[in-house]
This record gives C-alpha cells, structure tokens and sequence, in this order.
C-alpha cells in the first residue's frame, strides 16, 4: 500500500511540481492550498507523512499552527517543513514545534525525495530493535544507521535528519576534519556557512541536554569541525 | 572629501560684513558736509550782523559833515610830512583831536566787544578806529565724563586733523586793507559792501562791511566794521570734534557689534558644516543627526532641513540593507518553481539533446542560488548578531587556526600570520570571529597577485586588539575607498566565475561592530596593495 503525503503549500507550481515527483515516485499525494482545506481532511484521516509551508497565503505563520496541530494529532507523524524561510528563528520555532526536518525551498527533488524516504525508514523501523550491522559506534556514540537513530550513552538523542547527517559525516572518521563544504554535501544541503555553525551548535546543545560534559565535536576555526576520537 | 585648492584668497563671512559696513562712512560724511552748510548759514548770518553794524554806526555818522570836513580840512595840512605809523593808521592831526574824539566816542558807543569799528573819509584817512579783534577766550568748560574718556585720548589726532581758530593772530590794519579794499571802495561809491579777507598771517579770517556816511546827496565817508570768524569757526571746529569722536566711537561698537554677530554667525555655520561633515562617517553610516536646533532663523532652518535630509539618508541605507533579505525571500519562491520543474523534467528521461539544455538551465540555477545564499547570509548574520552570545575567547587561537586552514582553502595564495606570541582575549563569539576572518581572507585572496604572500597580523595596541590583513595587488580607487564596507558594494571589476555581491566587507563591519570595533581599508602608502585593519577592544578593557 503506497505511502500517503500531504503538501501543504499556497504557491500551485510548486505544490503541482512537488506532487507530480512525489507521484512519480510511488507515493499517494493530497495537496492542499491552505491550512482550512488541509486540516479538514487531516480530521478524517491522517497521512503517512506531512510536507508544510510556512506562510500559507493569508496567514503568515499558518505552517506553524498546522505542524502543532498535526503534532497533537500524532507524536510519529513524520513532518517536514519546506519553506522559504530561511531565519535561524524560523528553523528554531519550527524544529521546537516538532518538525523532523526543516528544509528551505532551494532543496532539489532528488534531495527531498531522499529525506522522505530516509525518514519513511525511521518511522517503519522506530519499533524494530536495531541490527548490530547497522550500527555505527563511537564510544558513547552510536548512531543506526537505517532508523536515523543515535544514542549517547544509552540515551537517545533525538536530532532531526540533517543533524544526524552531520553527526555521522563527523563520527565517522573521529580525528578528521571536516569543512563546512563537506559537511554540506553529507548532509544534502546548501546552506551557507553560518548555517553550518548554527546546526552544529544545536547538535552539541541537544548532546548536552543529555550529557552536561559532552565536548566530542571541535571547531576548527578556518578549517571545520573534528569528532574527537576518544 | 579634500576641499578643491584655493586659487582666490577667501574672505570670510566676517570679512565681508566688515566691507559692507563700511557703507557706514556717508553717515559722518553727510554730517561733514551739513556742518561745513550750517558753517557757511553762520559766516552769511555773520556777514549780515556787520552790515547792519555798519550801517547803524553809518546812521550815526550821516548828516555830520562837520566832524568829517574838519577831519578833511585838518586832513589836507599833515597830509605832507605825516609819516604812516606802523600798522598803518596814520595820525590824527591834534587840532582835529576834538572832532576825532567825536567820532571816536560815537564809534566806541556802537562798538561791540569782539568787532573793530573804523571811519575813513573820502580821502582814505582814519578818522577814527574802536575795538578789537581779539576775542577773550571764553573759559574752558568743566570737563564732562565723555571729554575725559572718549575726547581726551583722541586729542592729539583731532588736533591733527581739525584746524581750530587760534586768537594768536596780527591784528593790525593795514593799508592795503584801508585803501585796497574793495568793500572800502565801493561804500565811497555809495554802495555797501562787504568781503571776507585774511589776517596778514593768514591766521584767521576776517569779515569786513563797509557802508558809506552821507552828506544830503554826498558820500562823506565810509565806517568800516570788521569781525573775525573765530566765533563761528570755534562752534564749528566744536560740532566737528563731536562728529569725528561719536562717529568713532560709534563706529567703534557698531564695528564691533557687527564683528560678534558675525563672529556667532560663522560660527555657527561652521558648526553646523562640521556636525554635517561628522555626521557621515568614512564607512558611509548616519553616525548622529544633527542635533537640530531650535534657531528660529534660516541657520535653525538650515539646520533642521540638514536633520530631515539626513534622516532620510538613513531611512535609505536601511532600506538598501534590508533590500538583500526581501529580494532573497522574495526570490526564493520562483526558483523554486524553477528548480522542481527542471527535476521533474528531469525525471522524465529526456533525450540527450534536451539533457544538454537542462544542465545548462541547472548551471544558472545553481549560480542563482548561490547568489541567494550570499545574500541571506548577510541578513542571518543581522540576525545571529542581535542574538548572539558574548564569550571572553583568544583571538590569537582562533586568528592562528583559521590562517592555518585557509592554506587548503587557497592553494594559489600564501598566508602568513604575523602575531606576538600572546593571548589576544577580546568579548564576543569565535565562531563570528572566524567568519570575519574567513571574509577578509577571501577578499584578500580574490585580489592578490597570485603567489604573493597575504600577511595577517594580529596585536595589541594600548587596551586594542589590532588585526591587519595585507595582501599585494591593485590599491584602492578612491571613489569606493570609504564605501568598501557598505552593502552591496565591491571594488571588482571583472565578473569572476563566482558571483559577487559586495557583501564580504558588508559582514566583515557587522561582526567588527559586535565586537565593538571598526574596520577600515587603506591603499598601500607605495600603492602596492590594500591594508584592512579591524580594531577592537581588549576583553575588560
């Protein structure tokens, strides 16, 4: 049974581009131009995955409102915010609000497609217990590779994809560094480099909430940034 | 801006006032010259008062020919051997002595203090002569507070320049005036006359009326009243004293009224063209309007219409770096119609022809959105650096870790770091630190000549933290020295294979400003290169 995606998105080129690629590719599409229409058929039945803009026509924070609703809804539901939005602040409130990743508009298809699937396979997989094969581990780090999972310590870190991209373009040579550029690529984004300093940043937030001691990741200035081989 | 060379001396604005007021000179000018008109009323009126003397000793003397033919009798017998006695006045033969005592009493009754009364008869003879024409100097005036301390110090100038009448003059009579004048020879004419003539030593002037004495249809005899000018002269050397003292000293304060207004009026056009300069700055930011003043005049005007434009200024450079964001944003949307039309195009297996096209399609899209991306990092960067946390950090460490890393980023450029071997603490974040590094090293890198060395030096000077990046290549054109930090200004000339926004310098005065420092840019003193210095304050300075 194919998979069911909801776009959310006010512009119909896109929301016509998007759905045709996403049909393409196997998966059964709704699209939606506002959040009255959207959150109306969410009501009658959930999809499987959820892409929302932000500035829905009228309402300039309407991809918001709808994410804290759909996230009430359902605390698995995969969603993802594609927008053209690209503040730090706008990243923040959407990922606080639940999102699972936050991409701007400059996203290719293929890369979209990529996330989607990738995060199709950590919702189907989030109840099977991991396959050692997959896994790649770092000391206190281990990170599943098939559900996009990672633990420090035994605990669980939850990190959207593109962080976990990172994390494991970092951790998988410790000791090497690696340049905002490469860490781009690894993660299947183009972004600036501010960008990559502000993700990074969350991503040693997120371990110290865990784990107050955490310092693995070096910055290097000039160069990139380091997992410390332990 | 250098101000262009001066080919004309300047004048000032007080210099100017200063020449126009001299306009000023026809106020005692028209005084002179009514002085020199009521001078002229006074000597006619003068004139008048001694014919009517004259005349009034004539009437005395009218229908008395006995006193003047026996004077004529007697006259005839001494004229012979009498010898003129000095002065002129000759003799009165002594048994014409009581006819002459006659006269002399009559003349002495009329005669006035200041005015000499002669009689001659038809032959020229002095009968009779009375008075004087010395006056007696009239007693000096106590002396007023304004002689004491305007009039005194300027005395010996107005001396210099104003004649007065002196009482030391040759009074005598001479002969030349008995039988030389021409009022003398027109009353034995029958006509009064009158002329003003010259002491002998040019001292004084005298006027002189002559009217004749009557005998029935006969002239007899002319009386001769003669007074000096003095009087009048004194009065008017007086007025004319008063006129040069209160035209001085009125010249005086009006000059020096003129010079202080002046003097506040240039200064505060001074003020205000140097808080117009000021308020500009050399990297193009409104650093303070003008605190407009509240002159109600056309300098207050001029002042506030300074603040209005200024303001508008601002308005406008906000505008323009606000204009990057929006026009992001605004972007982002079509591009993205773009970019999944081509995917889906894409995804449809096209020909290989039509392949060629897409990549090319691609190839745009990609420098578009690398443009994007530059021009949101710009505004980001606003934004990380209003949130931004502030943490003491060694700039030294930072400065020395990225010159290392950008040896793999430039592999065309050499870059040597230049540093004291000391902890540079300064406030604010590495990670902004870095990026202001990574800015100023890839502008230094985009325009040095390849192979020659990029110095950066970082040290501390007093409680500053000096950072220099110094690389060869072409100096900076003036036009765009003090704009280099502005948004969206660059001093590229060719279009490189990377798109360029004149946005690197833009964040380098960002991040500088976080720190509290400023940046600048600067040729080469010999024009080989360019130097960008960033100052900041040492952390606890």
């Amino acid at each position: 049974m194919p998979k069911r995606i909801a776009i959310v998105e006010d512009d119909p080129s896109i929301r016509a581009n998007y759905a045709d690629v996403l049909k393409r590719h196997g998966y059964e599409v709704s699209a939606y131009a506002n959040r009255r229409e959207a959150m109306a058929a969410f009501a009658t039945r959930l999809p499987d995955l959820a892409i929302l803009d932000i500035g829905l026509a009228d309402e300039i924070d309407g991809g918001f409102a709808l994410c804290r609703e759909l996230r009430a809804m359902s605390a698995t539901l995969p969603i993802i915010f594609l927008t053209a939005r690209d503040s730090d602040f706008d990243t923040v409130s959407g990922l606080r609000l639940g999102a699972d990743d936050y991409l701007t508009k400059d996203m290719s298809l293929p890369h979209l497609l990529a996330r989607i699937s990738a995060l199709f396979r950590r919702a189907d997989l989030a109840r099977e217990a991991p396959q050692t094969e997959d896994l790649l581990d770092r000391g206190n780090l281990a990170l599943d590779m098939k559900r996009f999972a990672v633990t420090w310590g035994g605990q669980p870190v939850d990190l959207t994809l593109t962080e976990f991209w990172i994390v494991h373009s970092l951790a998988r040579h410790p000791g090497h560094v690696k340049s905002r550029d490469q860490l781009m690529s690894d993660a299947h984004i183009v972004v600036d480099d501010s960008t990559i300093t502000s993700h990074v940043k969350r991503i040693r937030r997120k371990f110290a909430a865990t784990d107050p001691a955490f310092d693995s990741i070096d910055t290097l200035y000039g160069m990139g940034y380091r997992w410390k081989s332990a | 801006m250098p101000p262009p060379a001066r080919l004309v001396p300047r004048f000032g604005l007080r210099a100017k006032v200063l020449v126009v007021a001299l306009v000023l000179l026809a106020i005692p000018l028209a005084g002179w010259s009514y002085l020199k008109e009521v001078e002229r009323v006074l000597r006619a009126g003068q004139e008048h008062s001694v014919i009517a003397t004259s005349r009034a000793v004539a009437t005395a003397l009218h229908d008395r020919p006995k006193l003047l033919d026996l004077r004529a009798r007697t006259e005839e017998a001494a004229d012979e051997g009498a010898m003129p006695l000095p002065g002129g006045v000759r003799p009165v033969a002594p048994d014409s002595r009581a006819a002459s005592e006659e006269i002399l009493l009559i003349v002495q009754g009329l005669g006035r203090s200041s005015g000499r009364i002669w009689v001659v008869d038809r032959k020229l003879n002095l009968l009779a002569i009375a008075g004087g024409l010395k006056r007696i100097e009239p007693a000096p005036q106590p002396e007023s507070a304004w002689d004491r301390f305007v009039t005194a110090p300027l005395r010996p100038f107005l001396e210099r320049v104003l004649a007065r009448p002196t009482e030391d003059f040759d009074d005598a009579l001479p002969e030349a005036a008995i039988a030389g004048g021409r009022d003398v020879a027109s009353a034995l004419d029958g006509v009064p006359a009158s002329r003003w003539r010259h002491t002998p030593d040019g001292r004084a002037a005298i006027v002189s009326a002559a009217h004749p004495i009557w005998h029935g249809e006969q002239v007899i005899g002319a009386v001769v009243v003669e007074e000096t000018a003095n009087a009048i002269q004194s009065l008017s050397s007086d007025a004319l004293e008063r006129l040069v003292t209160v035209t001085l000293v009125a010249f005086l304060i009006g000059g020096l009224t003129l010079l202080l207004f002046a003097s506040r009026m240039s200064g505060r056009l001074r003020r205000l063209r140097d808080e117009a300069e000021a308020a500009i700055d050399s990297q193009g930011r409104i650093r303070r309007l003008i605190t407009g003043t509240r002159a109600h005049d056309e300098i207050g005007d001029l002042s506030r219409s300074f603040s209005t434009a200024l303001e508008r200024i601002a308005q406008y450079n906000a505008h323009l770096e606000s204009l990057a964001s929006r026009l992001s944003h605004e972007l982002r949307t079509p591009i993205a119609v773009v970019r999944s039309s081509l995917d889906n195009l894409r995804m449809q297996l096209p020909p290989d022809e039509a392949r060629v096209y897409l990549d090319r399609a691609n190839d745009g899209l990609a420098r578009l959105t690398t443009l994007l991306t530059r021009m949101s990092e710009a505004t980001r960067l606003e934004q990380t650096v209003r949130e931004a946390e502030r943490e003491r950090f060694d700039a030294h460490a930072v400065a020395a870790g990225c010159v290392a890393g950008y040896a793999t980023v430039y592999p065309a450029q050499r870059f040597e770091f230049v540093a004291p071997d000391v902890p540079v603490e300064i406030d604010g974040s590495p990670d902004l630190f870095a990026q202001m590094l990574d800015k100023l090293a890839a502008n230094a890198a985009d325009f040095s000549v390849p192979g020659a060395p990029i110095r950066v030096a970082l040290g501390r000077r007093g409680s500053e933290a000096v950072l220099t990046m110094t690389n060869s290549g072409p100096p900076l054109a003036p036009e765009i020295a003090g704009r280099l930090f502005e948004t969206m200004v660059s001093a590229r000339k060719d279009a490189g294979a990377e798109p360029h926004l004149g946005l690197g310098l833009y964040i380098v005065r960002l991040i500088a400003k976080f720190h509290r420092g400023t940046a600048r840019a600067a040729s080469l003193p010999d024009g080989t290169g360019v130097v960008v210095t960033v100052v900041f304050p040492l952390a606890g300075a």
